[in-house]
């Protein structure tokens, strides 16, 4: 039985998108349960499932699982006390900070993979997000880094989980008898709507062995959709119909209420 | 639970049809448009702040407009002064969209919107205290003796003095423009209507009389939101529809019921209950900026 699944995976692992890297081999089998997440009225935030079956018979080597969301620029800024007010000052940009980062592995990333392999296969968020503007003077870039990860992990946008997933956790890497892995992170609903990839790494001995990217579309459907079409490609109309809809309001209770 | 497209975040409906309701009631109650309760109460609620200002703009138009539809038939909207002071709230509005904007950009958006609050929050529930409380122990306050006696202010002397029939006024167009002005760029900024600025304003330094005080505001505010709403959709695109939908749905039933009850109860009392809300409301945002943060650092830019 475990056998088919893995067969079954390694069938769906070879339509999904291969991305080498140098020597890497990308023939780790992996696959997410849905590949498509929409987003409708009801929405509340959503679960990725990646499977996937190492291809070492004897079941050697660490398996990581990293759910990225597009990247984009953010600003830290540190709260300075000017004239007894808290102030946001000294603003910080980075480039490349990830909207949304889960690590997932079967054991302490720490112990799976080395520094210098975190930060070249960027394996956590710090190392994702690149220092654009100049630090003030004084101030510790590493200090803002880590309160970039840290304010994002309050937002759950941040996530890393070792070991199986628990009642208690939104996410864990399970493994299973026969090299099979499953990988479950919630997505929270304010993680942003866009297209996330989901790479599986396999490390021995703290070398990288092999990879595989498989792609995951969060979309909008029905009524969010439209209005959320109609707001960035028609903005102008867009506040049209809300102040329309605004007169409408007011309009049909002062009516409905006078009879009364 | 219901998703919001632009906020990007799931609310109770339930919740916000309550407090939308509440905000409704309470501004039916004492005939403000109660956006200066609206747009906290929904940063309050988790929605990002850009979103509730433009948001808000929204259910502004719904409930002045409601508004000035029982106002016109009373004959107690004065258009002249109205659409002089909707010139100025255009161009202070304008104003107002650009500068949050750049606030946005430069991530002091939030301090700037809780200074205001606080500053504008603590002064009016102040003032309202006050005169309820002058009223209750049966003494007029200042400001309204001076009234009834004909003082000619600023707004007599300027230049460009143009004829106000329904108000009976002879006065500069000055003061107004520079009124409208000030209250469409707090409009913007703030997510307010700004009546609670501009009632005030009109009666005391415009010498409006005090029956077409509301109407005309009225109609200053429906303009200046309305302007608010189509630039923030533009320049910020940070309305959302559904949000707007639950709050004019709320604002509106709300505000009716409001009105009949407090046409059941004493003006003094309301005043007085209004002016403990709003000055609660300022020691919130007081604590915020005053208290030391247990974080000291803040994300900011992205989309907020």
């Amino acid at each position: 039985m475990k056998r088919l699944l893995a067969f079954a995976l390694l069938a769906f692992a070879a339509s999904a998108q291969a991305q080498p890297t140098g020597d890497v081999a990308s023939n780790l089998p992996a696959a997410v349960a849905e590949d498509r997440i929409t987003v409708s009225s009801d929405y509340r935030g959503s679960y990725v499932t990646v499977f996937g079956v190492n291809p070492d018979r004897r079941g050697r080597g660490d398996i990581v699982v990293v759910v990225r969301g597009p990247t984009e620029s953010a600003t830290v800024m540190r709260k300075r006390r000017v004239f007894g007010l808290w102030i946001n000052t000294a603003p910080v940009r980075f480039r490349d900070a990830p909207s949304f980062f889960a690590v997932l592995s079967n054991r302490p990333l720490r112990q799976i993979a080395s520094p210098q392999s975190i930060w070249r296969y960027r394996l956590d968020a710090a190392a994702m997000a690149r220092l654009e503007s100049e630090v003030p003077a004084g101030a510790d870039p590493a200090a803002y880094r880590s309160a970039l990860v840290r304010l994002r992990e309050v937002q759950g946008l941040y996530q890393e989980y070792s070991g199986r997933a628990s009642p208690d956790r939104r996410g864990g890497l399970t493994m299973y008898q026969g090299g099979l892995f499953r990988a479950v992170v919630r997505l929270p609903a304010n993680a942003p709507i866009a297209e996330y990839h989901a790479d599986t790494y396999l490390f021995r001995d703290g070398r990288l062995i092999s990879q595989q990217r498989v792609t995951i579309n969060i979309a909008r459907v029905g009524v969010e959709r439209s209005i959320h079409d109609l707001a960035t490609n028609a903005s102008f109309l867009y506040g049209i119909v809300t102040v329309l809809l605004a007169l409408a309001a007011g309009w049909l209770s002062a009516l409905l209420f006078r009879r009364t | 639970m219901i998703y919001l497209p632009i906020a990007e975040m799931p609310v109770n409906l339930l919740f916000v049809l309550l407090v939308s309701g509440g905000v409704g009631f309470v501004s039916g109650l004492v005939g403000v448009g109660g956006g200066f309760i609206m747009t906290p109460s929904l940063i309050l609620l988790g929605v990002p702040a850009p979103v509730a200002v433009a948001t808000g703009a929204s259910q502004i138009a719904a409930t002045s407009f409601s508004g000035i539809m029982t106002q016109t038939r009373r004959k107690a909207v004065d258009w002249r002064m109205g659409m002089l002071l909707s010139i100025g709230g255009m161009l202070g509005s304008a104003s107002g969209v650009w500068l949050f904007e750049r606030l946005l950009r430069l991530g002091q958006l939030d301090l700037i919107v809780s200074l205001l609050y606080l500053v504008l929050l603590a002064g009016v529930g102040g003032l309202m205290l006050a005169e309820s409380f002058a009223v209750m122990r049966g003494r007029a306050i200042k400001g309204v003796t001076i009234f009834r006696r004909p003082i000619r202010t600023v707004a007599h002397t300027l230049p460009l003095r143009m004829r106000f029939p329904r108000s009976g006024l002879y006065i500069s167009i000055i003061p107004p423009l520079l009124l409208g002005y000030g209250v469409g760029a707090l409009a913007a900024i703030m997510g307010v209507g700004g009546g609670f600025i501009l009632i005030p304003a009109m009666i005391y330094l415009l010498r409006m009389p005090t029956n077409v005080v509301v109407g005309t505001s009225l109609f200053q505010v429906l303009i200046v939101a309305s302007l608010v709403v189509i630039l923030q959709s533009t320049a910020t695109r940070t309305i959302d529809l559904v949000l707007a939908a639950l709050l004019m749905l709320g604002g509106v039933i709300g505000a009716q019921l409001g009105a009949r009850v407090g046409a059941g109860l004493k003006n003094e009392h309301i005043r007085a209950l209004l002016g403990l809300v709003l000055v609660a409301a300022s020691l919130k945002f007081l604590w915020d900026v005053v208290i030391p943060p247990t974080e000291a650092y803040v994300l900011g830019g992205g989309m907020w």
